[in-house]
């Protein structure tokens, strides 16, 4: 071949490369200079690309507004306060690489983030190294407040155990005893399975079959097809992100959800919002939600932050936005009350303290003993098309289930988390 | 087990099918200008956005199934005119940052454009509903999409062995210098090889935005079966790129079924044993590269 050649050897080659490049993604473009003596620097680590980026956004959103929050309130400790973010692709490695840039050439003081728990998980044990304060705000795997728990870290969104025990009784009482799972192939998935198979055995439900799918699977009809031959009385659908629209939508196209019931562990409205309306259906567990007095409580602070958020961002806040707010407000909290960024001295601030939340009813706390932010779950049915007033407003929620009713004992989580402060 | 087979080996085949389409489109790039497009799953996200944000106007399905690929062959003709063509005649190595590079600025405009969530977007309603094949359901729109890309294959196939341009496009991955001596404005060839092989992505594009989810990241999921694709069906081929296509499509779907964890794999292993027993790819012609 005349002109510009390509040799195979040379495409591999370049191809290689690119996937390599693909992996280590793009550096931060903008340099920073360190930590000016007036600011205290956070650290934020959020999926910004990949199947979880519209979560990592919508905690972001949430973590800004309590950030601005304390700055108009004249910031902490006299400092104003300053978010260093950074994009953790939903990889564990990556995760530790900006946790690590974080803390040693952004100077921040402490960190907050994660939508994936394979990334709560590697960034949890990156910041115990480093000696600074993690709240995960959106990785849910019982590990990191279980048997990986340490700590420096705190947990704002709910483990599986909490997600699986809210919803197994209804989904067994509702639909029946016969369940069909698709998990996701990954730390958050393998404890969501652990969890309802634990509710299984109690209630004396049986899991008649369960896929494993990797994360980022785009084509989910090999699983799908196999479904209802199963016969199952409901299929579990654990994916979260872009995997679950994926799977809820060719569910659909299948014809699936007209003959079986859909439900889960977890619904979130990032992902209800993407999905076509004739494939909202379904029983989930709710996190959080931006309406009703189950959640919300009859506060005007609370639905004054709703309506704010709102007319900034187009869209209602979401638990994402909960999970982020609350990170950051709690993080700053726990500064503030230490009187200093000692690590040791945040964290025991902000263990076992009671507090209110303008966005939930009722008093919220991270557990002393595992670190697990202890607040009720709700559930709900998929209201298709929203209200006539709302188009976002898809959740009918049904029901409120008490932290201690669905998070394991003291006693049980003893039994794995030994957390060891440094002397 | 079995009963699940026939429903997955068309599943494989659409899926198949989409590799192939976006392979082809790889191919006829890299054939004639040596330029690795790391953007052309950009340009399939494109195309499923066009076609989105034309529905959400009112236009039909059909008509954005036809417009939107054009729309995104005019954005890619500006990127090839103004980015490409200063590169063709460099080693590969820059062509593939600039595209590697486009795709992330693509990813991010995305972003900003259309937002992070994914957006909805459902099949037209004639499409929308399914064939009962025995014991299940199959999606109307899936066979729909093995019928466009067939038909669009075809088409191709034909352009590229009964037309003059086209022979004129073949003679040109042969031998550029000879053709452009005879008297062949190579630039219109490059331009219209660049339009075709956008075409097809965008195409697949709009359907992959209804089949699967449409988001900032929908063309580069596809993009890594697609490379694939061309090395195992091998490169300068137009059916190795068909038979590449359909044989990942299938080790996926049935490893799928019944290996789920070698799933992810399966297509490499496949790429390696290719490699192995015949290092130019199936239908790969020798000495086009090299």
């Amino acid at each position: 071949m005349q002109g510009p050649s390509l040799r195979r050897d040379r495409f591999i080659q370049g191809a290689a490369a690119g996937a390599a490049a693909a992996a280590f993604g793009v550096p931060a473009f903008i340099p920073r200079r360190g930590e000016a003596a007036d600011v205290i620097m956070i650290g934020v680590t959020e999926p910004y690309s990949g199947v979880y980026a519209a979560y990592g956004e919508s905690e972001t959103r949430g973590a800004q507004a309590a950030v601005d929050a304390w700055n108009k309130k004249g910031g902490v400790l006299g400092r104003q306060v300053k978010m260093a973010k950074e994009d953790e692709q939903s990889d564990p490695g990556i995760g530790v690489q900006k946790a690590r840039k974080l803390v040693n050439q952004d100077k921040c003081v402490a960190l907050m983030g994660t939508v994936s728990s394979a990334v709560s998980l590697s960034i949890s044990g990156a910041a115990n190294a480093l000696g600074v304060p993690f709240i995960d705000s959106g990785g849910h795997t019982d590990d990191v407040t279980g048997k990986d728990c340490k700590w420096n870290t705190f947990r704002v969104c709910h483990s599986t155990w909490m997600e699986t025990h809210a919803t197994g009784a209804t989904l067994a009482k509702k639909f029946g005893k016969k369940w069909y799972l698709i998990t996701p192939d990954y730390a958050f998935g393998h404890s969501l399975s652990a969890g309802y198979r634990d509710v299984a055995q109690k209630l004396g439900a049986t899991i008649v079959h369960e896929d494993l799918t990797p994360l980022g699977t785009t084509d989910f009809s090999p699983y799908l097809t196999k479904v209802l031959p199963a016969k199952p009385d409901v299929l579990l659908i654990l994916p979260q992100g872009d995997d679950f629209i994926n799977c809820v939508k060719q569910a659909n196209q299948f014809g699936i959800l007209k003959r079986i019931p859909a439900g889960g562990p977890q619904v979130e409205l990032e992902a209800v919002w993407a999905l076509p309306p004739e494939a909202r259906v379904g029983f989930w567990g709710v996190e959080w939600y931006y309406k009703g007095a189950s959640v919300l409580g009859n506060n005007a602070a609370g639905a004054k932050w709703v309506a704010d958020y709102r007319k900034k961002y187009g869209t209602p806040p979401t638990a994402r936005s909960f999970f982020g707010y609350t990170a950051m407000d709690r993080l700053l909290w726990g500064i503030s009350e230490a009187k200093s960024t000692d690590p040791v001295k945040i964290a025991r601030a902000l263990e076992g303290t009671h507090f209110t939340s303008p966005l939930v009813a009722g008093t919220l706390f991270f557990r002393k003993e595992d670190h697990q932010m202890m607040w009720p779950m709700w559930t709900a049915e998929i209201r298709a098309k929203g209200t006539p007033e709302d188009k976002y407003d898809v959740f009918n929620i049904i029901d409120r289930e008490p932290a201690l009713a669905i998070e394991q004992t003291v006693a049980e989580k003893a039994k794995v988390c030994k957390m060891n402060y440094p002397s | 087990m079995l009963e699940h087979a026939a429903p997955e080996l068309f599943n494989g085949l659409i899926l198949g099918a989409f590799y192939a389409v976006v392979a082809i489109g790889l191919s006829l790039i890299m054939n004639l200008t040596g330029t690795v497009n790391m953007a052309h799953g950009s340009f399939l996200t494109l195309g499923g956005y066009l076609a989105f944000t034309l529905v959400a106007h009112g236009t039909s399905f059909w008509f954005a199934l036809i417009i939107a690929p054009l729309l995104t062959v005019a954005v890619g003709i500006l990127v090839e005119r103004t980015m490409m063509v200063p590169l063709y005649r460099r080693d590969p190595v820059y062509s593939l940052l600039l595209t590697f590079g486009l795709s992330l600025i693509a990813e991010e405009a995305y972003r900003l454009i259309w937002g992070s969530r994914g957006v909805p977007f459902s099949p037209p309603a004639d499409l929308a509903g399914g064939v009962t094949l025995g014991f299940m359901q199959f999606p109307t729109f899936r066979l729909f999409i093995v019928g466009v890309l067939a038909v669009a294959l075809g088409l191709l196939a034909l352009f590229l062995s009964r037309t003059r341009f086209g022979l004129r496009l073949r003679a040109a991955v042969q031998d550029t210098e000879m053709i452009a001596a005879l008297g062949t404005n190579t630039q219109i060839l490059y331009m219209v090889n660049f339009a075709l092989g956008i075409f097809l992505a965008g195409l697949a594009g709009v359907l992959a935005a209804v089949m699967f989810q449409l988001s900032p990241t929908t063309g580069n999921q596809l993009l890594m079966p697609a490379f694939v694709t061309v090395i195992v069906g091998g490169m300068g081929s137009l059916y190795g790129a068909i038979a590449g296509g359909v044989l990942i499509g299938l080790a996926i779907s049935l490893t799928t079924l019944y290996i789920p964890a070698a799933s992810e794999v399966a297509m490499y292993v496949l790429m390696a044993i290719v490699l192995l027993v015949r290092p130019r790819g199936l239908f790969g012609e020798e000495g086009i590269f090299g």
